[in-house]
């Protein structure tokens, strides 16, 4: 993202008692997330009425009409029906809202939809060619690493970006590397075993859990 | 009703039985048969949608002119209304609907409870309008702790009758509560022999009290429900629910319309562990406020819960506070069990301790299981995934356990010595050798003798659930003309996979591929079916498949016989579908071409369960599911951190009907368990009454590095219970992770952890680094 950038967090932290409004173009305090917003770089005052912002949303060209309190999550979901990302905490704690901004996984329930201004945003719609699974969704199908499927568009972003960071290295991804990856990404049925064995497979890596080796032992 | 020779049993131990086959029901599937498709690891036939994001939920519905309601609710923990007004919420921007959900005089019984609602074009609107409505509320005396509840002098949470709510996530047949004194409310109790004299005789007793936790079920989709008038009468309910049809049976006496005229449609469920049944909530009313939000509106009303509704008034599992006394004779035998136990559903009822203590170590012949009910005022506990059963473990093992170091003796040992189901017993002695059970004991003992920082330990647990399999299911199969196969059933997948195994089953019945099969299910148009509730889908469901698409076929064999011109009973059925007989072959395609009219359509339904072998589940006519875990964990003595290195789980799950999604379920039963063993704790403040942490970073559950190296084993039994041979493994497989993490806690330190959650602190001062208390137990 080239703008600078201002996080629901960074927002609410900024605010203290003065109103959210004033806080969208005078912060009062600094953000560690964000880089500093100085008079020359600050961004036209917006809102409190829905303002429009524009950003590139699986490779298309979007537009959406929204007031600068509304989240990138509510955003992608109501304004755009974009709904693979979930909302399930709303407070950065589950990671079944992850998108990438710009290559980078984040909490889309904690930026605000103005804040990707002119960015890339991936949601796990655009991780395939159209209807074409990617190899890694292929292999989350294969491995059964979902089960109700609702944190599944988030650790599939999760790993996705994993994966392109690694880039040629991830054939020596471990067990543990994935685990780290989706350690924000939170699951009530119990998948994490078999998602990592689909990226370790992806990956090409050799796999290190006895849930990730496909021999499926059985007695009886 | 025709009886005819099968083969059950499990592993080596095989043997012939004869059984009554209900009339009109093909011959089990048993160990004599091999099958191709069922029971392989077919990878689920909707996944493409779950990985894609294309699935869509009842958090992504959207209709055209759709509203958002928002609710409001009682800060307090126990009030009086004194007023209530909708102030200027029915005209605040964007709101189309509001209406109040008390009255005055109402008094409310825990923070969390329904006030008042409002519909608004949008989510944030709704929520905005909330601040306008106006409500005076006197400040009630109220008690959330357990045990200040269970005090006469406690005030009373409940002024009047209380009405119990039981739904299909109960554990069928279970006790209700009765008739108690003050905030106390007694179960029937289980008993055997005389505990009491016998304990009064024994040569070793043990004697301590075992607590456990409030658990929430912390489905990531919340609950919610989207309510779409089509008719004065006739409504469209899209709802995140367990049961279809207990959505549409409440949707229809809250609002008086016939079911006919009730379509209630599921697609895609974001989990639900039993918490998810009728069109409300435990503690909210749900089905209720969007109706008429949308009945008001003149639109359809969608109302999701957010997470800090979703953590207080959708259900919880209840705590349980046991007082476990157990005694042995000189030679070891265990002769007395009495458990007395005090927990707390809330404003509900439902605290039992399931079966472990009375039905697993059934040579202990004199057992007395006590349980009550505490009202406190906190929103209702209601069905988690196995209703009492982890809590009842942890209690009784970890007590065998401790009684085993009394008498030096092996805890796994003393449990083979006291189970009499053969299938757990063959469980616990298989899964010493493929643990290393023995050699871990050494270590850890060898690690505590010398008194190191770092220690492992070893525990293990057993788990018994039963075959709840039931009738009330009618599957339609239809063939069409051009080969195609649909096969529709009304039931929800909550996320096991069932339509995958509908279409095994079809598969194999029909001989024809896997994806040639169209499985329709999720709406209730697509006839009757059981809730995804006590493990019941899979043995519920896949009978029906299987007699329908058996009905099926033996029309298309009526159609083959006139075309080949030989009797039906000598068509032969090929293995690609084709149809064999005099000389002469015709192709699936060509045969369902020939059919007489567009297409063939048969109906299955599901008899009552048949079989029990090896052994009945608590005296109840069907099958006893066994299983056994083991646990090994790793503690840092000096700072009390805590880690699960690995479970081997070994589970009884009847015919395997897909290897993949069946053990996809154990894990998930691993890994719940785990996270209720070390993590999860619901928290209430004493002086205010409300939810400290009711959000998923202060309620932690387990994730991805949180959980252990999980080895499962599945255990292939034929009871010979109904035509496919499949039981449930939703429920069993979470029963004793928790308990053989605390026996394996105990093996690593030399004293118990008698409390869960498992936290660094307790450790510490099991240890006597820091000192007990503080904490509301």
């Amino acid at each position: 993202m080239t703008s600078p950038t201002l996080t629901r967090r960074g927002l609410l932290r900024g605010a203290g008692t003065a109103s959210v409004l004033a806080s969208c173009t005078k912060p009062n305090g600094p953000d560690s997330s964000a880089p500093a917003i100085t008079d020359a770089n600050a961004p036209a005052e917006i809102g409190p009425d829905a303002t429009s912002v524009e950003f590139t949303l699986n490779g298309k060209t979007v537009t959406v009409q929204v007031e600068p309190r509304v989240t990138l999550l509510e955003a992608l979901r109501l304004d755009l029906d974009v709904t693979g990302p979930k909302l399930v905490c709303d407070r950065g704690a589950c990671g079944a809202c992850t998108v990438l901004v710009d290559g980078r996984p984040r909490n889309a329930c904690m930026m605000l939809a103005h804040d990707v201004a002119g960015a890339n945003v991936t949601t796990v719609e655009g991780l395939g060619e159209g209807e074409q699974l990617s190899a890694l969704q292929a292999a989350f199908v294969r491995h059964d690493a979902l089960q109700c499927g609702f944190c599944t568009s988030g650790m599939l972003t999760s790993c996705a970006s994993l994966l392109r960071r690694r880039g040629s290295s991830a054939s020596a991804l471990t067990g543990a590397e994935v685990n780290d990856a989706i350690a924000g990404n939170l699951c009530r049925c119990g998948t994490y075993p078999n998602v990592v064995a689909a990226v370790l497979e992806v990956a090409g890596a050799k796999a290190s859990t006895p849930n990730a080796a496909a021999s499926a032992t059985k007695a009886g | 009703m025709p009886r005819k020779t099968i083969t059950v049993g499990f592993a080596d131990q095989l043997t012939e039985i004869e059984a009554d086959i209900p009339a009109g029901e093909p011959r089990p599937w048993d160990a004599d048969n091999r099958l191709v498709v069922v029971g392989k690891p077919v990878p689920r036939i909707d996944g493409h949608l779950k990985v894609s994001g294309r699935a869509k939920y009842t958090h992504d519905i959207a209709l055209p002119g759709m509203l958002h309601a928002a609710v409001l609710r009682c800060p307090l923990p126990c009030a009086r209304i004194k007023k209530i007004g909708l102030g200027g919420a029915a005209k605040a921007p964007g709101v189309k609907a509001a209406i109040t959900l008390a009255e005055v005089g109402d008094r409310i019984l825990f923070a969390g409870q329904d006030i008042a609602a409002v519909a608004a074009e949008r989510p944030e609107l709704a929520r905005d309008a909330l601040a306008s409505i106006e409500v005076e509320y006197e400040a009630l005396p109220f008690v959330v702790d357990t045990r200040m509840a269970a005090s006469p002098s406690a005030p009373a949470v409940h002024q009047g009758v209380v009405r119990e709510r039981k739904t299909e996530g109960d554990e069928p047949g279970a006790a209700g509560a009765q008739g108690g004194e003050g905030n106390v409310r007694k179960m029937p109790d289980s008993r055997r022999g005389d505990p009491a004299k016998a304990l009064k005789k024994a040569a070793v007793v043990h004697e301590a009290t075992y607590s456990t936790q409030v658990q929430t079920h912390s489905a990531l989709e919340t609950h919610g429900i989207v309510v779409r008038w089509d008719a004065k009468d006739k409504i469209t309910a899209w709802c995140s629910t367990q049961g279809i049809f207990s959505v549409r049976d409440e949707l229809a006496e809250i609002f008086g319309v016939p079911t006919a005229n009730v379509r209630v449609i599921t697609e895609f469920l974001g989990g639900g562990f039993g918490a998810k049944f009728g069109a409300s909530a435990p503690g909210t009313r749900l089905g209720f406020i969007a109706g008429e939000l949308s009945r008001k509106a003149g639109a359809p009303v969608k109302l999701m819960c957010d997470r800090h509704e979703e953590h207080v008034c959708t259900g919880n599992r209840p705590d349980a506070h046991q007082d476990v006394k157990l005694g042995a004779d000189a030679s070891g035998r265990l002769v007395a069990l009495h458990v007395r136990s005090l927990g707390t559903a809330g404003i509900g009822t439902g605290a039992g301790i399931g079966r472990n203590a009375f039905s697993v170590y059934t040579k202990i012949p004199h057992v007395l299981v006590e349980a009550s009910d505490v009202y406190t005022n906190a929103g209702p506990g209601t069905a988690m995934r196995a209703p009492g059963h982890p809590q009842g473990a942890f209690a009784v093992e970890l007590a065998i356990d401790e009684l085993a170091r009394k008498m030096k003796a092996d805890p796994l040992a003393l449990r083979i010595r006291h189970d009499e189901h053969p299938v757990r017993k063959w469980q616990f002695e298989q899964g010493a050798t493929r643990f290393g059970w023995a050699e871990a004991r050494k270590r850890s003992e060898a690690a505590r003798a010398r008194g190191t920082r770092m220690r492992t330990g070893v525990g293990v647990a057993a788990s018994i659930w039963g075959d709840f399999g039931r009738p009330g299911v009618t599957v339609t199969v239809t063939i069409g003309r051009d080969g195609s196969i649909k096969v529709d059933n009304g039931v929800q997948d909550i996320g096991t996979g069932i339509g995958t195994v509908m279409a095994q089953v079809a598969a194999e019945v029909l001989s024809r591929p896997t994806d040639a099969i169209t499985v329709r299910i999720g709406r209730s148009e697509f006839g009757p079916s059981v809730g995804s509730g006590g493990s019941t889908t899979t043995s519920s469901v896949t009978p029906a498949v299987r007699n329908a698409c058996e009905q099926a076929k033996t029309q298309l064999l009526a159609v083959a016989s006139d075309l080949l011109g030989v009797p039906p009973a000598d068509v032969v059925w090929g293995p690609e579908g084709q149809a064999l007989g005099g000389g002469k072959v015709l192709t699936f395609e060509a045969l369902c071409k020939k059919m007489p009219g567009e297409a063939i359509v048969a109906t299955g339904t599901r008899g009552k369960t048949y079989g029990a072998h090896p052994m009945e589940f608590s005296g109840q006519p069907m099958q006893q599911i066994a299983g056994v875990q083991f646990a090994e964990v790793e503690i840092d003595t000096w700072t009390g951190v805590i880690r699960v290195k690995r479970v081997l789980a070994m589970h009884d799950c009847g015919r395997v009907m897909n290897a993949l999604t069946c053990r996809s379920q154990i894990n998930g039963g691993v890994i719940l368990g785990t996270s209720y063993a070390l993590l999860e704790e619901r928290v209430l403040d004493r002086d205010f009454g409300r939810m400290l942490n009711p959000n998923l970073e202060h309620y932690k559950i387990a994730g991805a590095r949180d959980i252990p190296e999980i080895d499962v084993v599945m255990t292939d039994v034929f009871a010979g219970n109904n035509s496919t041979g499949a039981i449930g493994i939703g429920e069993p497989s979470t029963i004793p992770t928790a308990a053989a993490i605390a026996c394996a806690v105990y093996d690593a330190l030399g004293v118990p952890v008698r409390s869960l959650p498992i936290t660094p602190a307790k450790i510490l001062a099991a240890l006597g680094v820091i000192p007990t208390g503080g904490t509301p137990t």
